[in-house]
């Protein structure tokens, strides 16, 4: 850059018609025809110089606007109260103020999104004097927010309808109500992880003969609607298999080899499940269930003994040619509960951010013993409440129970 | 304490590619798993070698990629071992029927060695 007290050797000539003519331009031209608007006020606002860019900008003649109107008469309704409000008090405080949106009224009526910055002009003195204000044309800006509003408004209705979807899609997934078991209390509690996508836990309780009902709870791996079509089937398969087989060891072995067959290879999709079946007599009833790679059941006694239900070794559903599973038979008895779940539970983080455990699920739900189904799924509940967005997967959960005589005693 | 971030680092050994997974091994991080091992050349009679000492949390998503990653290997005609199994994923492993599905060793030397 050249500097006029050090010119450089011919460095005057070498600038040539184009910098001499820069040279000439007045500083009235500047202020007239300046690519912003320029307006210098009283300090009551009364409009003493307007430049020639905001005249044409606003439609008026100079006559109509010096001397007549005050710069907040230039504004539209809800900016003369922001300026009054606001703008005129803070600049008061500050000597000056900038970036400030507001919308300028033209003669014709039409309105100007512009950015206002003023100044407040002292004299010797100290004492203010005038208010400069420089103005910009705010409407390329005022197009891309709209433009940015439009698009954002698109993406959060876009995501209403996702939301709809995979509401209405799990919906499909979960029984709308569990069957209702004679001398038993029946109870489940499904908690996505995410509005988003589709979770991978299922359940079902459903009747298979006279005195008979079939359950099942299980965890797909993954999520979204990939995971949704094996959740379908698996659960369409679980519900035929055990109509049509009464040991849940088989009833497993159906669906690993319908699992397997259709996911093989390089994106391979298992389920882990516990599938069981009841039978009431008398005050009791007889369970037998079949653990396929799946957490543990908990059964909490009327006594206040809680205990994991053994899983004699069975495989993952869907991930072996020939998956082991092997059932095991519990009575259940007046106050005792069976509390079947996924690990979203177990493998929440808690406050302390440390991930939870089946050991202390069944710490924590021992104390109630003896209890009952949704009194269970009342508590779980209130522990995943607490965990809060420490549950980073999907949570199912189904509780059986066979009242104490004399009604619920939680 | 939200646990270590994941990393999936690939060299080549005298046997085939040693994939070092390290971190919480799940939902988010699983893919990348995945796709490492995908992207991994494997001849007929190679070992794949996954290193999972640094694996401090394994869900579903995590054995779903190794199953993959077996079958990826299978379908090769290549095997699969991995090494330095945390306690943790062990007693998973064991939990979900896979105890025996996977060859495991102590570490990549000792699955190099039974290979060769």
């Amino acid at each position: 850059m050249m500097c006029q007290d050090h010119p450089g050797p011919g460095g005057q000539e070498s600038a040539g018609p184009a910098f001499s003519a820069l040279l000439e331009d007045s500083a009235e031209d500047l202020y007239e025809h300046a690519p912003c608007g320029y307006l210098s006020t009283l300090l009551d606002g009364t409009i003493a110089k307007i430049n020639a860019t905001l005249l044409g900008w606003l439609g008026y003649e100079r006559d109509e606007v010096v001397g007549r109107r005050r710069f907040a008469d230039l504004l539209t309704v809800g900016g003369r109260i922001y300026h009054e409000t606001h703008f005129a008090p803070l600049l008061r405080m500050q000597g000056e103020l900038g970036g400030v949106a507001f919308e300028l009224k033209a003669a014709d009526g039409t309105r100007l999104p512009v950015l206002v910055t003023s100044t407040v002009k002292t004299g010797t003195d100290g004492q203010a004097q005038l208010i400069r204000t420089t103005i910009f044309d705010a409407r390329d800006r005022r197009a891309y927010e709209q433009e940015l509003l439009r698009a954002r408004e698109e993406a959060e209705r876009e995501r209403d309808r996702v939301q709809r979807l995979v509401r209405t899609l799990q919906q499909t997934l979960l029984p709308p109500a569990l069957s209702e078991v004679p001398g038993m209390q029946v109870a489940a509690y499904y908690h996505p992880a995410s509005a988003d996508e589709v979770g991978g836990d299922f359940y079902d309780l459903f009747p298979l003969t006279g005195d008979t009902w079939g359950f099942f709870l299980g965890d797909v791996s993954g999520k979204g609607a990939a995971a949704a079509v094996v959740t379908s089937l698996a659960r369409y398969t679980l519900r035929a298999a055990a109509v049509h087989d009464p040991d849940p060891a088989t009833v497993l072995a159906h669906l690993n080899t319908v699992l397997h067959h259709e996911y093989r290879g390089a994106d391979p999709r298992y389920c882990t499940v516990i599938q069981g079946h009841l039978r009431p007599a008398g005050d009791a009833a007889a369970v037998a269930l079949a653990t396929g790679g799946h957490p543990p059941a908990l059964l909490i006694r009327a006594d206040g003994t809680s205990a994991f239900l053994p899983d004699p070794g069975g495989q993952l559903v869907g991930a072996l040619p020939n998956a082991r599973f092997a059932a095991v038979d519990v009575l259940l008895t007046p106050g005792d509960t069976l509390l079947l779940y996924t690990d979203g539970l177990t493998e929440a983080r808690t406050q302390g951010r440390v991930r939870y455990s089946e050991e202390q699920l069944r710490q924590d739900l021992a104390g109630l013993a003896p209890t009952t189904a949704p009194a269970v799924i009342t508590a779980v509940t209130g522990l995943l409440a607490g965990f809060g967005d420490g549950v980073e997967d999907d949570t199912a959960l189904l509780a059986l129970s066979i009242p104490l005589p004399g009604g619920d005693r939680p | 304490m939200t646990g270590t971030p994941f990393s999936v680092t690939t060299r080549t050994t005298v046997t085939g590619p040693l994939v070092t997974a390290e971190g919480e091994l799940d939902v988010v991080t699983a893919p990348r798993l995945r796709a490492a091992i995908g992207a991994l050349p494997l001849g007929r009679g190679r070992l794949l070698v996954v290193d999972l000492a640094g694996v401090t949390f394994c869900d579903s998503s995590g054995i779903s990629a190794l199953i993959a990653a077996r079958n990826v290997a299978e379908a090769a005609g290549a095997g699969l071992a991995l090494v330095a199994v945390p306690d943790r994923l062990s007693r998973t492993f064991g939990l979900i029927g896979l105890g025996d599905f996977f060859p495991t060793y102590p570490s990549a030397e000792d699955a190099i060695a039974a290979h060769t």
